[in-house]
């Protein structure tokens, strides 16, 4: 056991803590789904090396079960954003009140 | 050769071996991750999330997980980010609305809840207890396709059946997607 598991969380945590800064800070749609494929990725960090840890395959299916997921979050965020930001000018997550009360 | 290679990994004969391996890929993970959250230009964003994609690559192979590792370059770096390039491409460089941030003064409170993440993520990570070590993996071969099918269609069968309606799912959404964006265009 060369390098400790908990290295390992802390890349996974500091890869999470990157991605939701920017969620927090990001207005534009696209950049927000990068952000979120960022976080995604620590997820599959802390997930492979549990199953590393632990020499049990569930981490990596759970892994690639996450990457299906992101795959169909993409696709169906870019599909969204592309509907809704065609007609727009403006590229920003800010516009998007036409639910408010 | 091969075969001393695969022995050499976890045995400690090559015991530098995953530490450089680790160093190489977490500075590229958190320094393109950097880039993916503070370039400006949403191109120059999507090909740094492109580096931290195959930096991680490198952390499951270092994990001795190479089928993950592959279906992470061939599925993330290869359709994904390609997907991502595309709708720059088409959406245009445009810019944000004038003025702050519509949920501005609320921001304080994603910075204490990111602050406090950090903090208990931190100290649990340096509280944890190091666990068994990690048995040597060539007598269970944990990262290899078949293992990996074994338990997808054993164990796991559920997950594998709703990952199937999960992308049938999206690319029916997808589908609905570009017809209505068609539609408005003027076209059937």
């Amino acid at each position: 056991m060369t390098v400790p598991i908990a290295a390992y969380l802390a890349l996974s945590l500091g890869l999470l803590v990157l991605g939701l800064i920017g969620v927090m800070r990001r207005r534009n749609p696209l950049m927000l789904l990068l952000s979120v494929e960022l976080m995604l990725n620590a997820g599959n960090v802390a997930l492979i090396g549990f199953s590393r840890q632990w020499d049990d395959p569930s981490g990596q299916v759970f892994a690639l079960v996450v990457m299906v997921v992101a795959a169909a979050e993409v696709v169906i965020g870019l599909g969204l954003t592309v509907a809704i930001f065609r007609n727009r000018t403006n590229l920003d997550v800010d516009e998007l009140s036409a639910m408010k009360g | 050769m091969a075969s001393t290679t695969h022995r050499c990994w976890g045995t400690g004969r090559c015991r530098v071996g995953e530490q450089v391996l680790f160093a190489v890929a977490a500075i590229g993970t958190l320094g393109f991750g950097v880039g993916v959250v503070f370039f400006k230009d949403a191109f120059r964003a999507a090909v740094s999330l492109i580096g931290t994609l195959l930096s991680v690559a490198l952390l499951f192979i270092a994990l001795l997980a190479p089928f993950a590792a592959a279906i992470q370059v061939i599925v993330y770096a290869g359709a994904i980010v390609v997907m991502f390039l595309f709708v720059i491409a088409y959406l245009g460089d445009r810019g944000a609305l004038p003025g702050p941030d519509r949920l501005d003064r609320w921001q304080v409170f994603g910075w204490l809840g990111l602050i406090g993440l950090g903090m208990f993520g931190t100290v649990a990570i340096l509280d944890s207890t190091a666990g068994p070590a990690r048995p040597a993996p060539d007598t269970t071969d944990v990262g290899s396709p078949a293992s990996i099918g074994d338990a997808f269609l054993s164990s796991h069968l559920l997950a594998f059946e709703v990952t199937s309606l999960v992308l049938l799912v999206a690319a029916v959404g997808a589908v609905v997607l570009a017809k209505g964006a068609v539609q408005g265009e003027g076209g059937r």
